[in-house]
């Protein structure tokens, strides 16, 4: 059945909005119509929207002479009216509700877009910084790893013969653009914590634990640290008026970067270059056990909150590790990002009867999001069933990653969807790689089809 | 619900025998501040004309809501009156006024229980039994027995 929401809302906010929202129940009741109603009046907001309330919606119908938020219904068909409207003609407003056109595969599209942006604004404080420099990163990774596979087509060893072309895209896939990752990333960290003047030490300070070998973790250390003793410094240090002008340009930088660079020096480089070594040294020698379990745990990650917080933990761990050349979780964490939004076009094809026929439409822009690798693809399905949907988009991934780890599959750049795989040399073990994504597609969909209900159509 | 402390006995209007939506008004604001709960007439007769302004209070069916949230209101408060002669008040369909629940509200709305009775009322009025009703009402108990009812 379709499902209609509405919000009302007026100035004062004792009257038309419960009018309002009163005609409309009861004319729904009357028309056997489902309903939700919020309202928006003089004791707040009562009976609010969810967003699985709004993910579920056929259609909007906005009853309002006052601001309603009514950004939240991006990618809805949305009926707009006056107050009154509803109270003079709810069951012609239902029926225009009724009658519109579900949302439209671009719109889910811009709907999944949508959930991006908005929760890259709502990120903050050091997560936010984080993702700040890991997003200045990507692109190094990605120029980086694939003309270092490029390279590789001319032989795995060609690279070798100094002065030849392949020599020269490993130069400048390993020698310059694997080489910037860690500064970067450390760089932007900073910049983004402490503004242009962080930039400079967070620069040198993840330079530095490139050079000694405390690779990511250095780098994330190093940008930290550099963003927070600028800001420290910037707010603290106070000179005379006609100095002032002195102070980004030189005080800052000399002294953020010779604390920042002599901390990494003396103090965090080494256990943090050791804890490093351990963990590359582990994952070389990882026995497939430890491989699938780790794999486990990172598709898990990933699929877990679809793009938040945990599934950015499991990929800049994955993507950071690029720079000390270990492949095997990238592979795994891509993989498994993926299989969520297919393992739910597969579900809407083989299980037809467990989805709305929005869903079903939904499904193949799902399938396109999947294939590219962007997990929050899944988010519109996972919003309208979560306790459904997550758990089987969890194993789907955990499989994936288990089995992508378990077959040595590598991967070299950190984005792309399929459309890396046919570059020879990004992936070690191609076939098996597929495989891995695909059986976490299948798990995911079955898993789908037995835990879901059945909509009435 | 305890509507009894909002409806007090000489704002109940019943017949009110009047020519006008402004003069309806207007005897009902006098109603009000006569039971102490407006304590400044004009203040608050101008928020409940500000109101009208902005899109009439006739809901349709044959009722009206005017309502008003100032600073001349002391405490939350309801009158009704049942008119003698329907009433033009540029209803949402057109249709003249029979009864109308004036509803008049503090600057500073404390007290949320206040607005959750009026706003039950508000919701009520949407309902064809419940106007029915209303117009049934003869006095004061009547009324206020079928308010404690909702």
């Amino acid at each position: 059945m379709k499902k209609i929401i509405a919000v009302t809302a007026c100035p004062t906010g004792v009257a038309h909005t419960y009018l309002a929202a009163e005609s409309l129940l009861k004319t729904a009741k009357e028309k056997r119509i489902e309903i939700k109603v919020e309202t928006r009046g003089a004791v707040g907001v009562e009976n609010e929207l969810t967003e699985q309330d709004i993910a579920e919606a056929h259609a909007v119908i906005v009853a309002a002479d006052t601001d309603v938020l009514e950004s939240r219904f991006a990618g809805k068909p949305v009926v707009r009216v006056p107050v009154a409207q509803a109270i003079k003609n709810p069951a012609g407003l239902l029926e225009e509700a009724l009658s519109m056109k579900a949302a439209e595969e671009s719109d889910y599209i811009k709907q999944v877009e949508q959930t991006k942006a908005e929760r890259g604004k709502a990120r903050s404080g050091p997560y936010k910084h984080l993702m700040t420099g890991v997003s200045h990163m990507l692109p190094l990774v990605v120029a980086g790893g694939l003309l270092i596979a490029i390279s590789f087509m001319f032989g795995i060893h060609a690279f070798e013969q100094q002065g030849t072309l392949p020599a020269a895209f490993m130069s400048i896939g390993s020698g310059a653009a694997f080489a910037l990752m860690v500064p970067v990333l450390s760089g932007f960290i900073a910049f983004s914590i402490a503004e242009k003047p962080g930039l400079a030490p967070g620069l040198i300070g993840g330079m530095l634990a490139s050079q000694n070998g405390a690779g990511f973790l250095g780098g994330i250390a190093a940008g930290f640290l550099a963003g927070y003793v600028t800001k420290w410094l910037k707010t603290y240090i106070k000179l005379p008026k006609n100095f002032e002008g002195l102070k980004p340009i030189l005080i800052l930088p000399l002294l953020a970067s010779g604390i920042v660079g002599l901390a990494m020096i003396y103090v965090i480089g080494e256990p943090v270059k050791w804890l490093m070594d351990a963990l590359t040294q582990w994952l070389q020698t990882l026995g497939s056990a430890n491989a699938a379990l780790l794999g486990l745990l990172l598709g898990a990650m990933m699929a877990f909150d679809m793009g938040g917080p945990i599934n950015k933990a499991a990929y800049t761990f994955s993507v950071g590790l690029l720079a000390s050349h270990v492949y095997g979780p990238m592979a795994a964490v891509m993989a498994a990002g993926m299989t969520p939004p297919l393992g739910l076009w597969l579900a809407t094809l083989i299980a037809r009867n467990k989805f709305t026929a929005e869903e079903r439409e939904a499904g193949k822009s799902a399938a396109v999001l999947g294939i590219s690798f962007i997990t929050e693809g899944a988010i519109p399905f996972a919003a309208s069933d979560p306790l459904r949907v997550i758990p089987s988009i969890v194993a789907g991934s955990a499989v994936t990653g288990a089995l992508s780890m378990l077959f040595g599959a590598t991967l070299q750049a950190p984005h792309g969807g399929i459309f890396v795989l046919p570059i020879p040399h990004v992936v070690g073990h191609l076939g098996l790689y597929a495989l891995s994504i695909a059986a976490g597609t299948v798990v995911t969909a079955l898993l789908l089809k037995m835990f879901k209900k059945n909509v009435n159509a | 619900m305890q509507i009894s402390s909002l409806l007090q006995e000489q704002a109940v209007l019943i017949p009110l025998n009047t020519a006008d939506k402004q003069t309806s008004i207007e005897a009902m604001v006098d109603a009000l501040a006569a039971g102490g709960s407006v304590t400044d007439r004009d203040a608050y007769l101008q928020a409940i004309l500000a109101r009208e302004q902005t899109g009439s209070t006739g809901i349709g069916f044959g009722f009206a809501i005017p309502h008003g949230k100032s600073a001349g209101v002391s405490r939350a408060a309801l009158a009704f009156a049942k008119f003698a002669r329907p009433v033009d008040w540029d209803s949402l369909d057109g249709n003249p006024v029979q009864a109308a629940f004036m509803i008049a509200v503090p600057a500073e709305a404390a007290g949320n229980e206040h607005l959750q009775i009026l706003i039950a009322l508000s919701r009520k009025l949407i309902h064809e039994e419940f106007r029915e009703q209303l117009l049934q009402v003869q006095n004061a108990e009547q009324l206020t027995d079928l308010l404690e009812t909702i």
